[in-house]
């Protein structure tokens, strides 16, 4: 069953730029979907139409729709989508920094209520550092122990699908190695979605499901992991396979192109 | 000893005034320079509320806080609301205006004039003696009030869950709003916990000695206070409240008793040479970038 569906979604950036065109991704229950692509590509603007923050950046959604369980999501306030089950791990300033740890799992608001204290145990249980560090502020936290706190703080709003923005940029890849594993206990455990959003193809493509990528705002290619995996020109230019100097999807295409008109 | 009294008395009062300045500039970075008009307007609420139950002081009483909060309350929802997202200044401004309008309005209904809630009311205040100092029952209220709330807001902020969300949003509006906490509750709480604590001032203050529409000034004066704690720190306000405190008390009786509307700013400029962020304000450095 699809939890979360993107459809056809235009976002323009005060009123004149568009960074996504024509954008349209599913995720289904129990999935792990990412959406892989280089700076620029509008990866981080998508998440930020389906999490609600556009309205901050003097940004819109033109065009489409986002539908998370039946209900229309397009151009709501941020709070509101978290309260449906959707949330999200940004990129950067992700945990609160004079929180502890420990006040940084109490202070989000569950989706659907419950008892916070029971599912802090259940967070714990999956990142036993944290449990450690209860009382450490969250501005001390090493980068890996807050990649982990974010999480963390994010499943304390007992979501259905978690947005995950950059897992892992700045990350040792010991630490993104362990994460990963995590991530797939998480989907095991609680039963829930997620998106992650990547620059690492080789990282997002080993716990991935599904993959889309994004090229200048567009999805260019989209397939299960071991199609993608498969497939030349994301060997090729996202997996390093070749080896040769690395150049963007866009370039292929146009490579390509010029193969094709000029013989 | 009556110096010391006198130092607690005023520190109390700066104290309660400035954990209102604190309040809503830690969750929001806005600057409430109508605080102290807010601060008037309980008082005022005392006079209204005094003539519809005359014959029950502590109903009035209650009444009249109520409505401080309330109106609180109103303050966010039909002005401030509109301001969240925008520039700071223009929030702060807006603060601004809010207060002259007030100022305008009190005049209007009840006129300039030298006002005594306690006749209004019908409660006296006799004089208590501790040891060889004396403090009035209404400024003895006032330290008790004081002391009560900052212990509540400590209590509150630190453990409920409502002032954990608030320290969040306080930190970082966006991540607290991903969270699924409601940005605009947030707001509109410190903004009806500030507006109750300085109207608590504000009728204690006019039911110990009666009040004009200065009033606002001691709001204004208990400003540095907060500054000198570094306007973001509960326990910093205390301190800083307590220093401008006995820095004016001990200079009016030492120097110059016109020397009390000078003193609270002297130390003020006196902490941002030296100090820029006040006494605690340092904290907000913390993060690791």
């Amino acid at each position: 069953m699809t939890m979360l569906r993107v459809e056809t979604i235009e976002v323009v950036y005060k009123r004149v730029i568009t960074a996504v065109q024509g954008v349209t991704l599913a995720v289904g229950e129990r999935q792990i979907v990412a959406l892989l692509g280089t700076n620029g590509a509008g990866k981080t603007t998508t998440l930020r139409a389906i999490s609600g923050f556009l309205g901050l950046d003097d940004a819109r959604i033109t065009e489409g729709s986002i539908t998370f369980n039946g209900h229309r999501l397009d151009n709501r306030p941020p709070h509101q989508i978290a309260a449906r089950g959707l949330t999200l791990v940004p990129e950067r300033e992700k945990v609160f920094p004079n929180l502890t740890v420990a006040e940084n799992l109490m202070a989000p608001v569950p989706h659907g209520g419950g008892d916070q204290r029971r599912q802090a145990e259940r967070v714990y249980h999956f990142f036993p550092r944290l449990a450690e560090l209860r009382n450490r502020v969250g501005g001390l936290l090493s980068g890996g122990e807050r990649q982990m706190l974010a999480i963390a703080s994010a499943l304390m709003c007992r979501p259905k699908v978690l947005l995950i923005d950059e897992l892992s940029l700045g990350l040792a890849p010991i630490v993104v190695d362990d994460l990963k594993r995590r991530l797939v206990a998480i989907r095991d455990e609680l039963g829930i979605s997620i998106l992650l959003v990547e620059q690492s193809a080789a990282v997002a493509l080993e716990i991935a499901d599904y993959a889309y990528v994004m090229e200048n705002g567009r999805v260019v290619f989209d397939g299960d992991r071991s199609r993608l995996a498969g497939h030349k020109d994301v060997q090729e230019f996202y997996l390093g396979g070749t080896g040769s100097a690395r150049r963007s999807y866009r370039d292929v295409k146009q490579y390509r192109r010029s193969r094709r008109w000029y013989g | 000893m009556q110096l010391v009294v006198n130092i607690l008395v005023l520190a109390s009062i700066y104290a309660l005034i400035a954990c209102g300045y604190v309040l809503i500039y830690r969750v929001s970075r806005v600057l409430n320079l109508a605080h102290g008009e807010l601060m008037m307007l309980g008082a005022y609420l005392v006079l209204a509320t005094a003539s519809l139950f005359d014959q029950h002081p502590a109903l009035a009483l209650a009444a009249a806080v109520f409505l401080s909060l309330v109106s609180g309350g109103l303050v966010y929802v039909f002005l401030m609301r509109k301001m969240t997202g925008e520039m700071v200044l223009a929030a702060i401004l807006t603060t601004v205006a809010l207060g002259i309008f007030i100022k305008g309005m009190v005049v209007l209904i009840w006129s300039a004039q030298q006002q005594y809630p306690a006749q209004a009311l019908g409660v006296s205040n006799p004089s208590l003696s501790i040891g060889v100092a004396s403090i009035s029952l209404w400024s003895a209220a006032l330290v008790g009030v004081t002391a009560s709330t900052y212990a509540s807001l400590f209590v509150f902020l630190r453990f409920g869950r409502w002032g954990m969300r608030m320290r969040a949003a306080g930190q970082n509006p966006l991540l607290a709003a991903q969270r699924g906490i409601n940005l605009h509750g947030i707001y509109a709480l410190a903004w009806c916990l500030s507006t109750l604590t300085g109207a608590c001032a504000g009728i204690l203050m006019a039911l110990d000695s009666g009040f004009t529409v200065n009033m606002p000034v001691i709001g204004l004066k208990a400003f540095p206070a907060a500054l000198v704690g570094g306007l973001d720190s509960l326990g910093g306000a205390l301190l800083g409240a307590l220093i401008v405190a006995s820095a004016e008390v001990l200079l009016i009786y030492y120097v110059d008793p016109l020397l009390s509307d000078v003193v609270p700013f002297l130390v003020l400029i006196a902490m941002l040479i030296v100090r820029p962020w006040g006494l605690f304000g340092t904290r907000e450095e913390l993060d690791r970038v």
